[in-house]
Parts: C-alpha cells; sequence; structure tokens
C-alpha cells in the first residue's frame, strides 16, 4: 500500500471515529458549561447505539436510528436530570447508575434478539472529495458526517449566542448569582442535560448505523469518558473539545488499521492507546484554570 | 403593570408616574422559618420620590423583607401592593417584571463575563450585543456612571461593580430600587457618589428607593423617612428622618439605652467612634515598650494569572495592640487572611512570630506558631458545618485529645464543655450539629477555639459581621480584653467605625500592600478614606 | 475560590439529601424505601415479561441461586466479600473527599500482581498465601497511586484519571495472560494454551471452613468482616480518621489546622486501591484460582455502589454487599430459565436508583415546606483585581 494511500486510509479512519465522539462532545460541552458533569454519556451513547440499530432494522430505514438513537439518547438525559437537579441526588451515583442500566439493558435485550444490518451508505461531496489527502476522508462520508460538519458551528451559536447558552454559561460559572437575577438554573442544567443526551445519542446511533451496522454488547468502550476527557483537555472551549476528540478518535483509528498499515504492534497496547492519550493530554495540556467555576456543585436556593 | 425589558427613560418622560399611592406597600407580611418567626406582621410603605431607610441590626428581618418583595422567598402572610394594585411575586424574573430591582452586593455578577452580558442577563427574548452596549453606555451616562460594557467583571474594582450593578437595575426602568448595604465595599468618596445618584434618580425621576442599613450615619443623613425592625417587627416609622438623632434611632434599633460612644463600632457611628477614640488615648503611649510579635515584610503572593494579591506588603505587630488594618474589600484582606492561615504560600516576603520565621503555606504552619485566625467567611473557612460542636472546638488541637492515635472522647467532650461556659455558647449538647447554632453562637465557637489556644496573634476579621447587637458587643469586649492579656491583635475590618473604636493603631491596605500607618489619637478620618481610594496623602 | 484555581472536578461534597429517620417520620420513610423498592422490582419483572420470558420462573431462579440452601447461601457470602471489601476501601476514599471510581481496574491490576506472586509462592504454605493476598493489596495500591500522581502532581481529576486507567489496566492484564513469558498457562504437550494464567498451587487458596454443597466459608469472609470492623473503627476513634473527615468536609479548614491534603488524600486513594486489589486476591485465592482478562466481572463497579448506597457507612455495607452479592449469585441460575445475565445488572441498576430515591424525595418535600436556613448568610467577599 502506498504511503498516500496509507495516510487517507488512516485519515478516513480517523475521521469516522471521531464523529461520534464529536456528536458528544458537543453535548457535553454544553452540560459542563452549565455547571453538570456528566458521567452518563456513555450510557447515552450505548443507549443510542442500541436504538438506532433496533429501530433501523425494524423499519428498514438506517436514517430512522439516527432520530431513535438521538430520542433515548434524550431520555436518559430526562432521568438524569430529573434526579440530579430536580431531586438533587448526588450527580455521580446517578451517573454511574444510569451507565450500568444501560449496559445492562442493552446487553440484556441483544442476547435474545438479532437485528439486521443497516448502513447508511457514503454520500461523496463532488468537487470537495476530489482534494488530495484531505478530500477523501472528510468528503466522502456517511451523510450524517456533513451533519456534524453543521451541528459544531450550530453548538457554538446556541452557547454564544442565544439568550439560552448565556443563561446556561451563568449557570456554570455562579449559579447564585444567576438565581438572584432571574434565571432558572436547575432547569437550565436539565435542558442541558437533555441536549447532552440528544448529541450523545446521536453519537452512539452513528457509531451503529453509519460504521458497523450492528450492536454488540457494550460497544461503546468507555468512549463516553474518553468525550469528558476530551473537554477537559480543550479546556471546555468547542473548538478544543472537537480537536480532543480528533486526537482520540485517531488513536482509535490507528487501532483499527494497524495491521491493514503495516504496523506491528501489541493489540493491547493499540487498544489502551486512546485511553492513555487522553491521560497524558490531560497531564501537560489541560488548561486547568478553565473550567466552569461552578462545575459539579449541585445548586440550591438559600445554600451559599 | 407590565414593563418591557427595553424602556429606557432618557429624557424622563417616561417614568413612573408619581402617585398618591406608594410605589410599594407591605401590608402584615409574616415569614416563618422552622421556629424562627423572621417577619411579624410587616407594614412597609415606600413612597415615589423619597429615599426610605430600612434600619435595624442583623437578624432583624430586612434582608428577609427584602427577599420575600423581590420573588426569592415566599411570603406566609400578608399582601403586597405595588402602586396600589395587589400582587404575587412568583420569582425573580416576575419581580424584575414588575418593576422591582436590587442593587445587590456580592451575589448577582457573574464573573468571566462582560459587563454588557450581566446587564442583559434576566430579560427576555434575543441577544443584541450592539443594543446591549448601547444601553449600558446611555444609562451610565445618564446617571454619570462610567463603566466599559467590554469589560469583564473580574477585572473591576468594587466600586466600579457597584456601578454595574446599578446600571442593571437602572435599564429596567424599575419603580422601586432596594439597596442592601451598599456603601461597605466602598469608600467615603465612592459612598457620596452613590448617594448622588440616588437623589437624582428619585428627585427627578419620582422613582422609590430603599436603603437597608445597619449604619445610623447613613440613615440620618441619606434617608428621606425610615422604618426600624426589631426582632422582625416593626418597632417605629418616622416620617422625617432629619428630625431624628443617632441617640433615638439607636435606642429604638437595639431596644435600650445605648451608650453610643462604647458601641460606636457596632452601630456605625463615626463621630462617637472618634471620640472614643479620644478617651483610649493613655494606651498609645506604651506601645513603644512591646516586643513585636508579628512581623510581616514584603509579603508578595501573585496567583497564577499574573495577579498580585499581596505587594510587598509589611506591617508589624507588637504584644497587646490592636492593628485596625482599613480597607474597601477586595485589596488583599482575604489574601492577608489566608497567608496567616497557612493557606496560601508566598513568592516572596517573610513572616516571623516572636522572632522565629515561620513558612508560608505548609499546612498548620501558623498556627503551630502561634497565629489564631477568625475568619470573615466563617461558614467557608473557620468551621466545618457538618460536625459537632465539640468537633468543631477541639479540630485544631486534636492531638492534645489523643492517646496511641486514638481520641479520647471522653477528654474531648470535657474541654468541649468547658469551653461553651467559659464562653457562653449556647447549645442543647456538646454534641449537637455545628449547622444548628445560630450566627452569634457559631463565631463564638470559632473564638473560643482559636482563644484557647493561648495564640501569641490574634486575626480577626470581619468579626461581627452578621451578628445582632448583643453578640457584637460580646465579641468586641472579647477582642479587647484579648488584647490586654498580651496578645496583638490584627482586626481586619471594612468598617470605619469599628476600626477607629476598637484599635490603638490604624493601617491602610490598598491594593496589597500598607499604603499608610497612624495612631488612633492622631487619626484624621479624611486621611484615612484618601488612602482607602487609593490616593496619596 | 483559592489562588489555585483547579481542575478539581468532584470539589465539594453536596450538602443535599440525608436520610431521615426521625421516630415520627420512620415509618413514612420505611414505606418510601419498600414502595421504591417494589417499583424497580415491577419494572425488572415487566422487562422480563415483555421480552417473552417467565418473571416468576426468573425471580425464582435467583431465589435458588442466591438463599434458597447453605449451597445457595454460601456463594452469596462468597459473592458478597470481595463487594465489601471494595466498598470498604471507597467509603475511606469518599470520607477524604476523593471520588475514585476505578475500583474494576485496580482490582483486576491487583489481581495480576497477587497472581505472578502466587504462582511463585507454592512452597510457603500458609504463608504463600498471605504474600499472594498482600501482594494483590500493593498492586491495587499502585495502580491508584498513579491516579493520586496525576492528581496531586498535575491537578488531573480523580474521577477521569481512574476511570481511564480502569481500560488500560484490562489491556496490561489482557497482554500478560496472552504472552507465554508472562503469565499465560504453560504448554503441556503440545496442547494449545489458554489465554489465563496457570491455577494457582492448592497451598496458596483460601481455606474454607465447612465443604460444598453445604454452607462454607472461605477465610475472606472473617478478612473482609475484620476490615469492616476496623475501617469503621478507624474513621470514627482515631486522630486520623478525624483529619480524613475534616479533608473531606472542608478542606479549607483541614489545611488551617495542619492537614497537608496531599498526604492525607494519597493516603486515602492508596488505601482505597489496597482494598480493590484485596478484593481481588480473595477472589483469585477464594474462588476463580487463575487470572484470565474479564476476572474482575464487574465486582469493582459494583462494590463502588455499596459503597454509595451504604452512604459511607461501614457497618451498613455489610448488608448491602449481601444483598448485591445475592443478585449476582442468583444471577448465575439465571441461565437455566433462558434469561440472559445482563438481567441482574438491570435489577441491581435500578435497586440503586431505588436505594438513592427516598432521601431525595424526602428531603425535596422538607424543602418545599421552606425550612431555608433563618439568617441571611454572611456575603463572601469577591477578590476584586487591584
Amino acid at each position: 500500500m502506498s504511503n498516500l494511500d496509507s495516510a487517507v486510509t488512516l485519515l478516513d479512519g480517523a475521521v469516522r471515529l471521531t464523529v461520534p465522539l464529536g456528536f458528544a462532545a458537543c453535548g457535553e460541552l454544553v452540560a459542563e458549561r452549565a455547571g453538570t458533569l456528566n458521567i452518563s454519556v456513555e450510557g447515552m451513547m450505548l443507549g443510542g447505539a442500541f436504538a438506532s440499530v433496533a429501530a433501523a432494522s425494524a423499519v428498514g430505514q438506517p436514517a430512522l436510528g439516527l432520530v431513535a438513537g438521538a430520542l433515548v439518547g434524550m431520555a436518559i438525559g430526562w432521568i438524569h436530570g430529573n434526579f440530579s437537579h430536580r431531586l438533587a441526588a448526588n450527580t455521580f451515583v446517578v451517573g454511574l447508575t444510569l451507565n450500568t442500566l444501560v449496559l445492562g439493558l442493552t446487553g440484556f435485550l441483544i442476547a435474545d434478539h438479532q437485528f439486521n444490518q443497516e448502513l447508511i451508505d457514503n454520500t461523496s461531496i463532488p468537487g470537495l472529495s476530489g482534494i488530495p489527502l484531505i478530500g477523501q476522508p472528510l468528503f466522502d462520508q456517511p451523510w450524517p458526517c456533513y451533519l456534524f460538519y453543521g451541528l459544531i458551528p450550530l453548538t457554538w451559536w446556541l452557547l454564544f449566542k442565544t439568550r439560552w447558552g448565556l443563561e446556561v454559561r451563568a449557570c456554570g460559572e455562579n449559579p447564585q448569582a444567576a438565581d438572584v437575577s432571574g434565571v432558572q438554573v436547575n432547569r437550565r442544567r436539565r435542558e442541558t442535560l437533555l441536549w447532552c443526551g440528544l448529541m450523545s445519542g446521536l453519537g452512539g446511533a452513528y457509531l451503529c448505523v453509519c460504521e458497523t451496522g450492528i450492536f454488540n454488547a457494550g460497544m461503546t468502550a468507555g468512549r463516553g469518558f474518553i468525550v469528558i476527557a476530551a473537554v477537559i483537555f480543550g479546556g471546555w472551549t468547542l473548538r478544543g473539545a472537537i480537536l480532543g476528540c480528533l486526537l482520540f478518535g485517531g488513536a482509535d483509528a490507528l487501532q483499527l488499521t494497524a495491521q491493514a498499515l503495516g504496523l506491528h504492534a501489541t493489540p493491547e497496547l493499540l487498544i489502551s492507546a486512546p485511553y492513555i492519550l487522553a491521560l497524558l493530554a490531560m497531564l501537560f495540556f489541560a488548561k486547568r484554570n478553565r473550567a466552569p467555576a461552578a462545575l459539579a456543585q449541585p445548586f440550591e436556593r438559600g445554600l451559599t | 403593570m407590565e414593563r418591557s425589558s427595553t424602556d429606557l427613560t432618557i429624557a424622563g418622560a417616561e417614568a413612573p408616574r408619581a402617585s398618591a399611592r406608594p410605589a410599594v406597600e407591605l401590608r402584615a407580611v409574616t415569614k416563618r422559618f422552622g421556629d424562627v418567626l423572621a417577619c411579624d406582621a410587616i407594614d412597609l410603605r415606600v413612597d415615589h420620590g423619597r429615599i426610605t431607610g430600612l434600619l435595624g441590626e442583623n437578624g432583624a428581618g430586612k434582608s428577609t423583607l427584602m427577599k420575600i418583595l423581590l420573588g426569592l422567598v415566599e411570603p406566609d402572610a400578608g399582601e403586597i401592593l405595588l402602586d396600589g394594585e395587589s400582587v404575587t411575586i412568583r420569582d425573580p424574573k416576575d419581580a424584575a417584571a414588575r418593576g422591582l430591582a436590587m442593587v445587590h452586593q456580592h451575589f448577582s455578577l457573574i464573573e468571566p463575563l462582560t459587563v454588557w452580558e450581566n446587564v442583559i442577563l434576566g430579560e427576555k427574548g434575543g441577544v443584541d450585543k450592539a443594543e446591549a452596549v448601547r444601553r449600558v453606555l446611555e444609562c451610565g451616562d445618564r446617571y454619570g456612571l462610567v463603566v466599559d460594557p467590554h469589560a469583564h467583571i473580574h477585572d473591576l474594582s468594587a466600586g466600579q461593580r457597584q456601578r454595574v450593578e446599578i446600571i442593571k437595575c437602572m435599564v429596567r426602568n424599575p419603580r422601586a430600587i432596594v439597596l442592601d448595604e451598599p456603601t461597605s465595599v466602598l469608600t467615603v468618596n465612592e459612598s457620596r457618589e452613590l448617594f448622588d445618584v440616588l437623589r437624582r434618580v428619585v428627585r427627578e425621576e419620582e422613582r422609590a428607593v430603599v436603603l437597608i442599613s445597619h449604619k445610623l450615619d447613613e440613615i440620618l443623613h441619606a434617608t428621606d423617612s425610615v422604618t426600624i425592625l426589631r426582632h422582625g417587627r416593626v418597632i417605629a416609622q418616622h416620617p422625617d428622618s432629619s428630625q431624628m438623632t443617632a441617640r433615638q434611632l439607636a435606642r429604638e434599633m437595639v431596644g435600650r439605652e445605648v451608650s453610643l460612644r462604647s458601641e460606636a463600632a457596632s452601630l456605625g457611628i463615626l463621630d462617637a467612634a472618634l471620640s472614643a477614640a479620644v478617651d483610649a488615648a493613655p494606651a498609645a503611649a506604651e506601645q513603644a515598650t512591646r516586643p513585636v510579635v508579628l512581623s510581616i515584610s514584603g509579603a508578595t503572593a501573585i496567583t497564577k494569572d499574573g495577579r498580585r494579591l499581596l505587594d510587598g506588603l509589611s506591617l508589624e505587630l507588637c504584644a497587646g495592640e490592636i492593628l485596625g488594618l482599613a480597607g474597601v474589600e477586595g485589596n488583599g484582606q482575604v489574601a492577608l487572611q489566608d497567608l496567616l492561615s497557612s493557606l496560601m504560600p508566598l513568592s516572596g516576603g517573610a513572616v516571623e512570630v516572636n522572632g522565629r520565621r515561620v513558612k508560608a503555606g505548609r499546612p498548620g504552619a501558623m498556627h503551630r506558631a502561634g497565629i489564631a485566625v477568625v475568619p470573615e467567611d466563617r461558614h467557608r473557612c473557620g468551621c466545618v458545618l457538618d460536625m459537632s460542636v465539640a468537633e468543631n472546638l477541639v479540630l485544631s488541637d486534636v492531638d492534645s485529645y489523643t492517646s496511641s492515635g486514638m481520641l479520647n472522647r471522653h477528654r474531648i467532650r470535657q474541654r468541649a464543655a468547658e469551653l461553651i461556659e467559659e464562653y457562653g455558647i449556647v447549645t442543647p449538647s456538646p454534641d449537637a450539629p455545628f449547622r444548628s447554632l445560630s450566627g452569634g453562637n457559631q463565631q463564638r465557637v470559632v473564638l473560643a477555639r482559636e482563644l484557647s489556644q493561648r495564640p501569641a496573634v490574634l486575626v480577626a476579621a470581619h468579626v461581627t459581621r452578621g451578628l445582632d447587637v448583643g453578640a457584637m458587643e460580646y465579641v468586641n469586649a472579647c477582642v479587647r480584653r484579648v488584647a490586654e492579656s498580651g496578645v496583638g491583635v490584627l482586626l481586619i475590618s471594612a468598617d470605619l467605625e469599628e476600626i477607629l473604636a476598637m484599635s490603638h493603631r490604624i493601617a491602610v491596605i490598598h491594593r496589597g500592600r500598607i499604603v499608610g500607618e497612624m495612631h488612633r489619637t492622631g487619626a484624621d478620618v479624611e486621611r484615612i478614606g484618601m488612602l482607602m481610594g487609593g490616593e496619596a496623602a | 475560590m483559592s489562588a489555585e484555581g483547579s481542575v478539581v472536578l468532584a470539589k465539594r461534597r453536596p450538602a443535599g439529601p440525608r436520610l431521615d429517620v426521625r421516630w415520627g417520620g420512620l415509618g413514612r420513610t420505611v414505606a418510601l424505601y419498600l414502595a421504591s423498592i417494589a417499583v424497580a422490582f415491577g419494572l425488572s419483572a415487566l422487562l422480563v415479561q415483555l421480552t417473552g420470558h417467565s418473571a416468576s420462573s426468573a425471580f425464582t431462579a435467583m431465589y435458588q441461586g442466591s438463599l434458597q440452601d447453605g449451597g445457595a447461601l454460601a456463594t452469596t457470602v462468597d459473592e458478597a466479600v470481595p463487594l465489601l471489601v471494595v466498598a470498604l476501601g471507597t467509603i475511606v476514599a469518599n470520607r477524604a473527599g476523593i471520588f475514585n471510581i476505578g475500583q474494576e481496574g485496580q482490582l483486576i491490576f491487583g489481581a495480576m500482581i497477587g497472581a505472578a506472586v502466587g504462582l511463585k509462592v507454592g512452597g510457603l504454605g500458609a504463608f504463600g498465601m498471605v504474600l499472594t493476598l498482600l501482594a494483590s493489596a500493593v498492586g491495587g495500591a499502585f495502580w491508584a497511586g498513579l491516579s493520586a500522581l496525576l492528581r496531586y502532581w498535575r491537578k488531573v481529576d480523580v474521577v477521569i484519571s481512574t476511570l481511564l486507567l480502569t481500560f488500560v489496566a484490562f489491556e496490561v492484564v489482557s497482554y500478560a495472560v496472552t504472552n507465554p513469558a508472562l503469565l499465560r498457562e504453560t504448554k503441556v504437550g503440545g496442547s494449545i494454551t489458554a489465554a489465563e494464567s496457570n491455577m494457582l498451587p492448592d497451598s496458596v487458596q483460601l481455606p474454607r471452613l465447612g465443604s460444598p454443597p453445604d454452607f462454607n466459608l472461605s477465610l475472606g469472609f472473617f478478612v473482609a468482616v475484620a476490615l469492616a470492623i476496623l475501617v469503621m473503627f478507624l474513621i470514627r476513634r482515631t486522630r486520623w480518621g478525624f483529619r480524613l473527615r475534616l479533608l473531606g468536609l472542608n478542606r479549607t479548614v483541614a489545611r488551617r489546622a495542619g492537614v497537608s491534603e496531599w498526604r492525607m488524600g494519597t493516603t486515602a486513594l492508596l488505601i482505597c486501591g489496597a482494598c480493590a486489589g484485596l478484593a481481588g486476591g480473595i477472589m483469585l485465592t477464594g474462588t476463580v484460582f487463575r487470572i484470565q482478562a474479564g476476572f474482575s466481572n464487574n465486582v469493582g463497579y459494583q462494590g463502588l455502589l455499596v459503597a454509595l448506597v451504604a452512604q459511607g457507612n461501614a457497618l451498613v455495607a455489610i448488608p448491602v454487599a449481601f444483598f448485591f452479592g445475592a443478585l449476582r449469585s442468583g444471577g448465575g441460575f439465571l441461565a437455566t430459565t433462558g434469561v440472559p445475565r445482563d438481567f441482574v445488572d438491570v435489577v441491581q441498576a435500578l435497586l440503586v436508583l431505588a436505594a438513592v430515591f427516598p432521601p431525595a424525595f424526602q428531603w425535596l418535600r422538607r424543602r418545599r415546606r421552606a425550612t431555608q436556613a433563618p439568617e441571611p448568610v454572611a456575603p463572601q467577599a469577591g477578590e476584586a483585581a487591584a
């Protein structure tokens, strides 16, 4: 395989594996900017993945799988939001438990059922996909990938140009001040969890309906946590988070395409590469001072 | 009467109409928290075109009443009328929509955001940056409040932040504005400017202003009428403040005859504080012979983003003297407290206690060297809310109650009982949760703990904040007694009155360094004010 | 805001809902718990029915596997013991305000180290067994120590680092057991070896009181109970425990009082990791006898959940661990009914949510009756830039 071909293959793999992470990162970023540290991203992605395959198989339309995945992700976000920001249960407990619940539920359901494989084909954008080296990886992908490209500026707009985004950011920095100014803090936090669920579910759905076509128990394998690491590594900015996802997605791709590329490396090393990379990234490059001041601090009126 | 958030009275043509009806009227408003009756059938009347003072000591119910008015707390009973119309205020957004606004001190601005973003926070509709900036500038011009709409709040001084708070209120064209102890963060000049702005707002625009304060001076000079609260009830209402004297106000506020001199600190009466200073003159003469217990030289502390919390701060404290540290909040007082609590390392300079150097930033080092600290934010760093009273009393000295690694519960409880008795702490038992104590008693616990260690130095920061007059008296007496027994006291306070009444010597802190020192006897209030504001004097 | 500005995500324990057991409300509290648990079981039953299985046979099978007779009880206890040990370590860390969620990785890494040692010390008798357990604890502590290093040297949050290290631990163990030079089982004749270690020598295995199929208890049970008492004692009665709690409740006051955060925090994390490793060692020497990928089998995560459900109380953790152990051993019997084993995870997660719900609900109702602090909290002075 020529060097150029190898590079293109690698880049293609990197983009394909970045997209699911990126979807979820757009969601988790907004949630963390609101001050809620959502560990249930893993469960949201996994739930979205399962729902997408189930729906796509049932109806025969892979595109519908995306919708189903997003909805299931939102449902998980709804449960999490109400336990954490209405009932004020410990958000880590709720998040971890939801992950376990989704893992168990999906494992349980897939054990007995078989779904048809449904994949969305690539759609090549004429002209752009002809660009050497990056043209094919970026512009010859299943159409939801282009949806992802559009969602990045949408997320930016949502967070920085709308009133909702302004209030969300206020909740993450100083919920007491926001409350006193008339912002409904816990309500905004619940809403960001819904958004996170939507996006993470979409990410999980993408993983199935655009990548593998089938669902395996526990297939997200910790990607949800890598998304959290990406947000931290990126200093809670959108650009940083997407870059982080690209980094980790790239490592993931390296692992999958290693053989095709003629790389001989221990499989375990390759599999653990994204996680180690995430740790190293946070070790050396995390912008420590930029965390939303009220991150992971629950808010109750009257409690300073 | 709904108000659109884009209304802006530039010409004054759309100002709220002055009516015979009061802008705000509270009738028999009652609020109970568990066993405590915070507000007991309170009647309050706030008229258009006047500044109404709300006077009362800490705990009298002023804050709760205003929280009710602004939608943060729901009353149990009573009626609220706005321009004669009975309303129910559901939440802060609702209150804002009805034309009620509050100038908060610490709770309403989001630091990383810009001025214009903070000003429009809480309104409805889309975000139009150009429009918001324009409104901020226009409002600022109108009231003479200079502020950069694009600045981030964390870059602004306390006085500038208050301007933003006021602009945030005024852009919503409120019918009534509440100011909660506004001058605690201001220099004397800034306070004067503030009251000028208020007078304009009130006279020219016929709005209503409520000024909450526990300082008699302010009430006497800045308000038109005054209502006095005590223990949640309205004790008196005086339609003309100028007819009152400080003595009368004090008596009504506290409920008994008050010696203005000895309690000048608690009551915020500048003149009385100054004359009290004269009385204590002899003490100053002995200072020269006392040993230096605390010496800070050239202390510098720089944060990661380059902000200088302390900038070459130097001071010396002698045994038995009370050194009052005056300064506007936010000029390094917290950093100094943190330094002396082993919470902050230094990038330069040194701290010495009784001649021996103490390493800054090492956990517990300052305490072991003999520095006791009663911090300004006792909930955050003075005590552990979730431990018992006994545990809070012994937590800095646990080693004394330990044998071979195990806690001696019996001895701890014994010691706690001793301290509870000695300091008059009101608690059902030593094992009661600390949370359940009242503010005054919590402060006593902190004092008891710190003082029982026989320290060489006591750092007392805003020790009387949030306490009623009785508790304040106790604390101040305690501080004086401790000083008499030979402990060096560093008294940090934003209350000039408190400092003048209590200190032997006064230093002024500004931007992380000491900019002036003087003995109390020759204390020149004007000079202190200027130093606090950063002007050379 | 401290002058450090660190990325510490789990900064403060939320003051939120705690179990409210007053005499008048005790009945209501119990009723609320029963109702929650009933709903959890009800939903589980519904799930089973909807997928074409019989709920009653599923639950019956679970009962048979866990509580029905001496043998089942023994299995339950065997499952509960490592959960309890993990939970105890977690409780110590939580009291210091540290939220370690990497017990799974620490457990398997510790077990791997234990296996490496155990395979070599067959000739030392009971001492060899002790060494194996110790090695597992040290292994687990080491793995947790990595997170402590990351946290106190570079301010990387414990939640994320322990999580990511778990996945790395899986790969490390996987590598070790597929590699003949390391732990892979030795070839006998021309057979193909499996990706797992040799079986531990008999002398290293935990002795048992009684023997299957009757009721029996391994030494691990006594170790776990002793540990529970030790932990309770440590936290409540010692000076070290006092300072641990102080750190967890209020970092600032702790520092002022001389508690070094990094020393205490690292110790707590190491203890947590050691317990997870020890749990792995107990599983290794008590029930599984060899190390393989997938060895940890969710014990780490579930031990963490036990600690959370027990709300940090070491003695309460014992019955909770027993209950979770019963679910696990009951799950072993599910295969006979055709219901996939994941069902147990579902039931467990629903039960944790059910356990979390009552205190949260009660707290909400109390707040609705407006019991905020009566006095206004003194405002915090902000540090405006000079």
